[in-house]
């Protein structure tokens, strides 16, 4: 809460009543006479075409998955298909009101949604835009296989049907022709040159992801809107209440700067098909009754709330006009409940057990294709002759798509065996750059090539924190040897902020958010200093909505922004859960590399606040595929990994720990160089913290200062010599470092705060064991805390790892350590019984 | 369908046998009943009957050849016939393979039979993958290595400790002789001091009842001995014989010795300066003397390769009670020294030894070792051989005896004790009996003995 915003008690405490307005439903009720005059005949055609694109198109899709042949080309789809019959009239409607600069992103039912885009932006790009895009596509790949095969030949928007349509099909066959070369599939394509955005399979995924893009959109001042296409279902999940409640919050408007304020130019564009998979969600699963109802409670504009029409085409239009220049007007965000039906099943393998043959038929008998057609027909705008040549132009051209797009010659799978890295090779787009590479290529320049310089609010040097930074001794010991006081030690914290200072006076697009951020500091303080520099919309508190932070910050790296989403606790991963593991992870690699990720994801660890504010999660993370995974332990390798971060393309998560954020630098020489000496720590390279000779003790994360201790009564004890290695990261990791050092010793140890079972300390052991078989004197060992809850900070001792535990762990499993008496009981039979007790 | 021949297994114990004939060679025909080849155990001898027909197709053994039981002997099938499906797969378990040595397809099939390392108590050794390389290079016997590593165990550092203590199986880099040595010997009797750094010790008191004890964790020398000395005992052939000499000479000798010491005279510079020989200087010279005419007793039982290995020169192993446990220094070329030289170098070991300084390389070599224990009043006693040596002299305290001198009367005379351990694997009673008579009749007549 900002000082600004005063909580006035008697306002608060004063009695009254929330007033709201009536909410329309359904209420378009013009005839297609009356609109004859907004419409042309080929706008009219051009609707009923394309609606009739999507029933042919979703048609061959279900005769191949149910038949296995689509008018005589015989094919057999073993992936996933939700069709969208029925949902036609829905996704044209909307799709007529948007242009290039307006982003959609679906679900994974979105084959109809991708298709109305595509050809809505082929009716409204320039033939020389078009080309361009076509041509310029992966090289022209998918140009090449469908150029000079068009119906109309010579036309070039005909010609661009045909690269949608194969370019959509071959992605679902997973072909590397398709529009993700096959990598996203049906659930995943997109074709982002036509403002068609990543669709989900995950349901209500996009609408935090959409969140980003409209915030990239307002914070860069760049035109269009933002759809997020979601299901009735998705209003169970709760990231899409967390994205349209963060779409609506108050300091857009209130707080952020005249440039920037105003409400989120963001549709939540709901497709009310009346299931969730079976669930039916009005009188089953939900309790809103009708859809439009929820806008009510988000904010005083109900978020311009309507039902529509969905078998309407012409209602949509409508809706989704007015809706689009609500959003323009900075009113957003908006919302839209459209009616519509499903007639197929969920898949193809759904016998709709739970709805009756009798609701189906009437949606059947409510069919847009034919009372659309008829209608036109009987206004005479066409005749049915138009109507049938309409469907034999479209009939020709699915068969040849679909030919194409099952020719193995023409449109070859990815060859794993010739290339085995062909996917691994895209996961991480390992880009360093000032800023990230933007989609249009104008977003960091003028006209006339100037920088757009970043907005902030004063002179970096004039920042408070920087002054005061200034006076810091940036190595913690003076130059006899002797620890400088805390207090004018400069920290870890202080590394952090450097580097995130630095980069916001650099990239223009680079924006952080998170709870507690700007006034507080960071629920940690490091970013202190900050929010005199950086103004609001780059620097702001996000509502405690994990999920709706981390895919927020996915939409808006899409786009071609940089983030750093901060979510304070370690812990509350598990609240952005499908954000980290299954959004920023994998794009990059879905999209066949298109996008970048630029995220960075800064997580804490805590200690003292027990079981749900003190875990280690690096093994959660390192774990998915896509993500890079850092937890440094110094000053020096924070700002420097922290550096690195920023000026990657990649998504990192960044583990930081509560208990060092104020330790000096004691490792390296010289200490934190000064604040205009620009350094970088690679990602993925240990460092060597301490030299020894007889064992390796490898750790991550704050117990290097444990695993020192460690080392300090071995030597002076036991006269043995322990060489200390920082992970420092762990996706990637280079373990050369660590091979070399076992070379020498024989014997590794591996350290984290984590708990043991399934830590990284895990992985690291078995991949030591793998690569040092032969050098090793004994198993590596894992020490990690207890598989127990934390318990209170008084009892802390016995849960996280100690010094006394890595030379017990030295003695009993390693080495026995003469005169030694171990303090903990790391026996094979005390393993083996926590083991079969689940411990 | 071609048959492998294999060397049949004569009993449980036996693990090969040694082929005395090939009859039937590569190409021959074979009927049932003809004799392949003869072989024989340590107990008797066998001729292998063909039990099928056809032409010998693969031979893999020749005469003299030691062949691993089971191991296939020859291949007996028809001419032309594949027999890759039967051919012997190598290696043979109990051979450790060291990257040193080179392994040619015909010998894959037997055991090695020069300089490899031949464990055959590999699935009872735990040992880690790094000791288990540094044990190649060093081609440390693991079977004498003590574990210091958790449950038992082989680590580096036991591997480091084996190498300081000699107990290579075979290098001819570090020692001059080109001999195997493993110095660690014993004699049973000693008692061991305990020092606190080596042992902690774990009290346990009921206040003062009859179960109080203390349990005190072995040392590693305590180990070490209590590995070799049941190592001594369970695998070699050992006994005991014991006689006595008339010591009066020596005893003269040496008091004549000592009257004629001035008490500085170690130091004094110009002339002779004489040690203070002790008795035990006189029997260890007596003893490398009368080595040099007893090949047998000076020397090295190699079961593993299969040799006896003598010794030109007379290494003496002397066994030293210390603080930290009982060691064993060697006194090199003790034949060719002096007896004021062997006296000098038997102090400096034995002080080494006691302060614990000693040059590891002293600790091993030996080819004959001699322990005393007369002056702790042991009459008689069985001394523990330190294999591969063939023998120990356990030396006896003096006794005043009665004998029958010329003229049929009797008199008093000092009368000290020998006993002779030897490992009768590698020599008979008889010429171990005769290398006791010699000794006692040189230090009967040590005059005579120096004079030579």
């Amino acid at each position: 809460m900002p000082k600004s915003q005063f909580s006035d008690p008697k306002e608060l405490r004063n009695p009254g009543w929330i007033k709201f307005t009536d909410i329309p439903v359904n209420q378009y009720n013009k005839t297609v006479a009356e609109v004859k005059q907004i419409f042309t005949k080929d706008d009219f055609l051009r609707i009923y075409h394309d609606m009739a694109v999507i029933r042919e198109f979703e048609t061959m899709l279900n005769e191949i998955k149910t038949k296995s042949v689509y008018n005589g080309v015989e094919y057999n789809n073993p992936g996933p298909a939700h069709l969208s019959l029925g949902q036609e009239a829905s996704a044209v409607g909307q799709a007529y009101c948007l242009g290039i600069e307006d982003f959609i992103f679906g679900s994974h039912r979105s084959h109809g949604e991708i298709l109305a885009k595509g050809l809505s932006a082929i009716d409204k790009l320039e033939e020389k835009e078009l080309d361009d895009i076509m041509r310029e596509f992966f090289g022209g790949v998918i140009l090449k296989v469908v150029e000079g095969k068009e119906e109309i030949k010579g036309d070039i928007k005909d010609l661009a049907k045909d690269f949608l349509l194969y370019g959509a099909l071959a992605e679902i066959f997973a072909r590397t022709t398709g529009f993700n070369k096959g990598l996203g599939g049906s659930m995943h394509a997109f074709f982002t040159p036509f403002g068609i955005y990543p669709n989900n399979a995950i349901v209500g995924g996009a609408a935090p992801v959409a969140l980003g893009a409209a915030l990239f959109k307002r914070i860069n001042k760049k035109p269009g809107i933002i759809v997020a296409n979601i299901g009735d279902g998705s209003l169970g999940c709760g990231p899409v209440w967390e994205a349209i409640n963060m779409a609506s919050m108050d300091q857009i408007r209130q707080l952020w700067d005249s440039e920037h304020n105003g409400g989120l130019p963001i549709l939540f564009n709901i497709f009310n098909n009346q299931y969730g998979m079976g669930g039916q969600t009005r009188g089953e699963t939900m309790g809103y009754d009708m859809l439009a109802r929820i806008g009510a409670g988000i904010n005083p504009e109900q978020m311009h709330s309507e039902r529509v029409d969905g078998y309407n085409p012409l209602a949509v239009i409508d809706a989704v006009s007015r809706q689009k220049e609500i959003l323009l007007n900075g009113k957003g965000p908006a919302l839209l409940d459209v009616v519509t039906y499903r007639v197929t099943g969920h898949s193809p393998s759904d016998s709709s057990t739970y709805r009756s043959a009798e609701e189906i038929d009437a949606w059947k008998n409510e069919d847009v294709l034919q009372s659309f057609s008829k209608k036109l027909i009987s206004i005479k705008i066409c005749k049915q002759s138009d109507i049938d040549n309409i469907h034999a132009v479209i009939t020709s051209r699915m068969t040849k798509i679909c030919k194409l797009a099952i020719d193995d010659n023409i449109s070859p799978r990815m060859d794993l065996s010739k290339d085995p890295n062909a996917i691994s090779g895209i996961m991480f787009s390992n880009g360093g750059a000032k800023h990230p590479p933007s989609a249009d290529g104008t977003l960091f320049t003028k006209e006339g090539g100037d920088e757009i310089s970043p907005d902030v609010l004063i002179k970096k040097e004039e920042n408070p924190r920087v002054k005061q930074l200034s006076t810091k001794e940036r190595y913690a010991f003076d130059q006899d040897g002797k620890p400088v006081p805390k207090a004018k030690q400069f920290g870890l914290r202080d590394g952090l902020f450097e580097a995130i200072l630095d980069k916001f006076y650099e990239d223009p697009t680079l924006i952080a958010y998170g709870e507690d951020n700007r006034d507080w500091g960071g629920a940690f303080a490091v970013y202190r200093g900050l929010t005199e520099s950086i103004p609001y919309h780059r620097f702001f508190n996000s509502p405690i909505s994990e999920a709706a932070i981390v895919g927020s910050a996915v939409g808006y790296a899409m786009c071609g922004g940089r983030v750093i989403a901060e979510l304070m606790y370690a812990d509350f991963i598990g609240r952005a859960g499908d954000e980290i593991f299954n959004q920023v992870s994998k794009w990059q690699s879905m999209s066949a590399g298109i996008l970048n990720m630029p995220v960075i994801v800064r997580v804490s660890v805590g200690s003292k606040y027990g079981a749900q504010h003190s875990q280690d999660w690096t093994a959660l993370t390192a774990h998915i595929p896509g993500l890079k995974v850092v937890f440094p332990s110094t000053p020096y390798d924070a700002k420097g990994l922290m550096n690195s971060a920023l000026n990657g393309t990649d998504p990192v998560i960044f583990f930081e720990s509560q208990r060092i954020y104020d330790i000096g630098e004691q490792f390296h020489k010289g200490g934190v160089p000064p604040s205009d000496e620009y350094y970088e720590v690679k990602i993925g390279e240990p460092d060597i913290k301490r030299q020894g000779t007889d064992v390796t003790i490898l750790t991550i994360g704050a117990v290097l200062y444990r695993a020192v201790e460690a080392a300090k009564i071995l030597e002076e004890k036991y006269s043995i010599s322990a060489e200390i290695i920082d992970t420092r990261s762990l996706v990637p990791f280079d373990y050369n470092l660590v091979i070399e050092s076992v070379k020498k010793t024989g014997k590794i140890i591996i350290v984290g705060d984590a708990c043991e079972r399934n830590s990284f300390m895990k992985e690291l052991a078995a991949n030591i064991t793998e690569l040092c078989f032969d050098y090793l004197d004994a198993p590596p060992v894992a020490v990690g805390s207890k598989n127990w809850i934390t318990p209170a900070y008084e009892l802390e001792k016995y849960f996280f790892p100690q010094p006394e535990w890595i030379i017990d762990a030295i003695h009993q499993k390693i080495m026995p350590i003469k005169d030694y008496i171990p303090t903990t009981d790391m026996t094979e039979v005390s393993k083996i019984n926590d083991m079969k007790n689940g411990v | 369908m071609a048959e492998a021949v294999i060397m049949p297994r004569q009993g449980q114990s036996v693990e090969s046998c040694l082929v005395t004939a090939i009859n039937k060679r590569k190409g021959d025909n074979v009927n049932i009943g003809d004799i392949l080849f003869s072989y024989e155990t340590d107990k008797s001898s066998f001729d292998e009957e063909a039990k099928t027909t056809g032409v010998v197709l693969a031979l893999f053994a020749e005469d003299g050849d030691d062949i691993n039981c089971l191991e296939t002997v020859m291949i007996i099938g028809r001419d032309g016939e594949d027999i890759s499906g039967i051919l012997p797969q190598k290696p043979v378990e109990a051979v450790i393979d060291y990257p040193q040595i080179p392994v040619s397809d015909v010998v894959a099939a037997t055991p090695f039979q020069n300089g490899a390392y031949t464990n055959t108590e590999s699935d009872e050794i735990k040992i880690s993958p790094r000791a288990k390389n540094y044990a190649g290079q060093a081609k440390i016997d693991l079977a004498k290595v003590i574990p210091t590593g958790p449950n038992g165990r082989i680590i580096e550092r036991d591997i480091i400790e084996a190498v300081n203590n000699g107990y290579r199986l075979y290098n001819n880099e570090t020692l001059p002789g080109g001999y195997a040595v493993s110095p660690l010997v014993n004699e049973g009797g000693s008692e061991l001091n305990q020092s606190p750094s080596l042992a902690r010790e774990v009290s346990r008191s009921d206040g003062g009842s009859i179960n109080d004890y203390t349990d005190v964790k072995l040392s590693n020398i305590r180990k070490i001995i209590a590995k070799s000395m049941h190592a001594s005992l369970s695998e070699t052939a050992q006994l005991t014989l014991n006689s006595s000499f008339d010591a009066s000479i020596i005893l003269n000798f040496r008091k004549r010795l000592k009257d004629l010491l001035p008490s500085d005279s170690r130091n004094a510079e110009g002339g002779v300066s004489y040690e203070n020989i002790t008795i035990n200087d006189i029997i260890l010279y007596a003893t490398a003397k009368t080595l040099k005419n007893h090949k047998d007793a000076n020397a090295h039982y190699l079961g593993d390769i299969g040799v006896i290995r003598y010794f030109e020169s007379v290494n003496l192993g002397v066994a030293v009670d210390t603080e930290r446990g009982l060691v064993v220094p060697t006194i090199f070329n003790a034949d060719k020294l002096s007896l004021n030289e062997l006296a000098r170098q038997s102090k400096n070991i034995i002080k080494e030894a006691q302060s614990g300084s000693i040059d590891p390389d002293k600790l091993k070599g030996g080819t004959f070792t001699v322990t005393n224990l007369g002056s702790l009043g042991v009459e008689s006693f069985t001394p523990v051989i330190n294999p591969p040596q063939t023998c120990i002299l356990g030396v006896n305290n003096i006794t005043r005896r009665i004998k029958q001198v010329n003229n049929n009367q009797d008199i008093f005379y000092d009368c000290m004790g020998l006993s002779l351990t030897f490992d009768h694997r590698a020599l008979d009673g008889a010429p171990a009996a005769r290398f006791l008579k010699e000794l006692c009749a040189n230090l009967e007549n040590f005059d005579l003995l120096l004079a030579k």
